[in-house]
């Protein structure tokens, strides 16, 4: 539950992010500052308060839409949705700056080689420009799976049965809490460094057109 | 905008301030001294300090920082002979558990950062002070520190930032700061988007005060990198 | 009674892995002795250099300084020094000057000058500023004290390292390719130096490429093949009649 939480999170958080990222890029300055807005505040503000306004304000959102459709009483945002949006508005702040400075570090004498060999526009974004980007991004996102991984432990505050609030129901009801938040710890740990793992291997191989620091005397 | 609304939430929330500022202040001193002495064992030569150094960074910033405040404060109780023990009035304590908790994980992170830096600082300005004849804590306090935290500052304020953020796991634990208060407001009143703007707003202020002293820092440790002042003629 | 050798150092060896980068060298300095080194790269000059002053670490052979000889002790199948305070102590009396100049970049140049003997020598702070102008004057950069090294050029900057090797007033200058990271129009004044350095009776070892110095200040060449002295003698030996066919080999490839 935490990895499917966890992942759409991040689809999410992936589509924001580009479109922030675009907007941020574009000389436009109405979207530069909207951009800027957006990453400002969900890269500022403590993921549990966005959770909660997420939660409660989606709730509140969609209670009021089931009365305007003549539905009576408390209609709540189911916990994934409201989870995985969260997390998802809040790594897509992180996405989109991962995305500006993977975009920003394409440098522009590769772009310069593509225009002039008479490439076009839409030609050079996929060959040249995408390839590259992922490059470039490839560890800032792993850092922010990373984060996305653990701010999903926090969803838990909405009830959903995700890792640490089935390690939280099971300490509280045995009283062994040590336990079972050791258990519920390791098995984060485990994800992380599986994750890891998998990063570093990506990495190598985006990389493998590049000189390697290492053995360099 | 209910404007009266919105000014009495904020003087709600400014009153969890100094709690919020202490937890700040607090772990990030604790968890950087803790960070220094982890990093000391992770790049010194003994074998297995260096690995009690890995397998710590491992875990704090592998685990979220919930499950681990959440150890400290429901688990450690468990434990008689941490009851019975000369601590257990400090430990009882949700306040002392989220700082102990929170100093841990930042030490975590900011070991590792330190490590970067500590591997950032070029060999050859080591040697050369090693073939002056510098060595062991001379060479660490005149040269490796203070070129490899020049390294390390713009991710260590990262860090504290993130450390200023972090503070609002503590209400989870019933340690009344403005998260925390913020939740209570919520959930009596329903008026989710005010109270978010406002504490908000709270938050967006601190950090801008922390990025802009870090900021300071770094502009007073990098006169070397900027651009020659004009020469004097001769 | 006789005069006891600046450096005497005998039968270095040094492997790194299976590469046996030096087979066994065996050199004197006397007071005064200006030595240029010179050899192909990969001869192991630079390493041979290094392993004076304990940057590398010999497999075995003996150092003296002076009639001291640097301690060691095996350790776990490796040569190790046996204090590291004397090694500190012997490095305080070795200057040694860097192909990248290496100077400390976060350190204003009178900084960097003063650093060795404020912290490591421990006099008082006054006196080595003041001696530290002098010497920054000296080699001709008496104007840039406050300036950082980022703001100098090459030339000026190992002209600020030869001033920070000889605040330390050593007994010996130890020179690695001073110049090689130079540009050309850089290095005549990095050499005008070394050369005042040479007259004033400074003893001095110099890896070199610079054909120039060792004919002309040096009064002694060496010349390294494959991790040996090849030949050795005064610069009118060496590059006269008495060369060895290997070293005029070598010195034929200067000649442009």
């Amino acid at each position: 539950m935490t990895l499917a939480v966890t992942a759409v999170a991040l689809l999410i958080g992936a589509v924001l992010g580009a479109v922030v990222a675009a907007a941020k890029l574009s000389g436009n300055r109405m979207l530069v500052f909207l951009g800027s807005v957006y990453t400002t505040i969900f890269r500022g503000v403590p993921e549990l308060l966005i959770i909660y306004l997420i939660y409660f304000g989606g709730s509140s959102a969609v209670t009021a839409i089931g009365q305007a459709m003549g539905y009576e009483g408390f209609l709540g945002l189911p916990s994934f949705a409201a989870g995985a949006l969260a997390v998802g508005i809040i790594s897509g702040s992180y996405q989109a700056e991962v995305f500006r400075g993977a975009y920003l570090a394409v440098a522009r004498g590769e772009l310069e080689a593509a225009s002039a060999i008479g490439m076009s526009r839409g030609l050079r974004l996929r060959r040249i420009v995408m390839p590259q980007v992922l490059r470039y991004a490839l560890p800032g996102f792993g850092n922010v799976w990373q984060l996305s991984l653990k701010d999903s432990a926090l969803i838990s505050v909405t009830g959903l049965a995700e890792l640490m609030r089935t390690s939280q129901v099971a300490a509280g009801s045995t009283r062994q809490y040590f336990l079972f938040f050791i258990v519920g710890g390791a098995l984060y740990l485990i994800l992380t460094s599986l994750s890891d793992q998998v990063f570093n291997r990506a990495e190598r191989r985006a990389n493998r057109s590049m000189p390697s620091a290492m053995g360099q005397v | 905008m209910d404007i009266e609304f919105l000014s009495s939430t904020m003087v709600t929330l400014l009153k969890a301030l100094p709690v919020t500022l202490a937890l700040f202040a607090l772990s990030v001193s604790i968890g950087c001294v803790l960070a220094l002495v982890i990093v000391w064992m992770r790049v010194g030569g003994n074998r297995y300090l260096a690995g009690f150094a890995k397998g710590y960074i491992f875990v704090f910033r592998g685990s979220p920082l919930l499950i681990q405040m959440f150890l400290v404060f429901y688990g450690l109780a468990q434990f008689d002979f941490i009851r019975n023990g000369p601590l257990w009035p400090l430990l009882r304590e949700p306040f002392v558990c989220a700082v102990l908790s929170l100093a841990l994980c930042t030490a975590g992170y900011s070991a590792e950062i330190f490590r970067g830096g500590i591997r950032s600082v070029p060999p050859r300005e080591i040697e050369a002070a090693r073939a002056i004849g510098m060595s062991g804590f001379l060479l660490v306090r005149r040269i490796i520190a203070p070129i490899a935290l020049r390294f390390a500052l713009p991710a260590y304020s990262t860090e504290v930032v993130l450390m200023m953020k972090s503070t609002s796991l503590a209400s989870l634990v019933t340690v009344w700061e403005v998260t925390g208060v913020a939740q209570r407001l919520i959930s009596h009143t329903y008026r989710t988007m005010e109270v978010f703007l406002c504490a908000a707003v709270i938050y967006l202020v601190l950090n801008f005060i922390v990025l802009q002293a870090m900021a300071l820092l770094e502009h007073f440790l990098s006169r070397h990198l900027r651009a020659a002042p004009p020469a004097a003629k001769a | 009674m006789p005069e006891v050798p600046r450096l005497s150092v005998r039968d270095i060896r040094k492997s790194f892995g299976a590469h046996e980068v030096l087979r066994g060298i065996s050199l004197e300095a006397r007071d005064g002795d200006v030595i240029s080194l010179l050899g192909a790269s990969g001869s192991g000059k630079s390493t041979f250099l290094r392993c004076i002053n304990l940057l590398e670490v010999a497999d075995s052979g003996e150092v003296w300084v002076d009639g001291e000889q640097i301690r060691m002790v095996q350790k776990g199948g490796k040569n190790r020094p046996a204090s590291q305070k004397q090694v500190d102590h012997i490095r305080a009396e070795l200057g040694m000057v860097f192909q990248s100049f290496n100077l400390w970049s976060h350190m204003t140049i009178l900084q960097n000058v003063i650093e060795g003997p404020v912290h490591v020598l421990k006099r008082p702070r006054a006196e080595c500023v003041e001696e530290a102008h002098a010497l920054l004057k000296k080699v001709g950069i008496g104007d840039k004290a406050n300036a950082y090294p980022a703001h100098l050029s090459g030339g000026q900057q190992q002209r600020a390292a030869i001033a920070r090797a000889l605040a330390m007033k050593p007994k010996l200058m130890l020179f690695d390719e001073p110049t090689s990271a130079l540009d050309p129009e850089l290095v005549g004044e990095v050499l005008r130096v070394m050369r005042a350095l040479a007259e004033e009776g400074t003893t001095m070892l110099v890896v070199t490429h610079e054909m120039g110095f060792a004919r002309n200040v040096s009064n002694r060449v060496a010349f390294m093949r494959e991790g040996l002295v090849d030949s050795m003698g005064s610069p009118q030996e060496m590059f006269g009649a008495g060369a060895s066919p290997a070293f005029r080999q070598f010195i034929g490839h200067f000649q442009a």
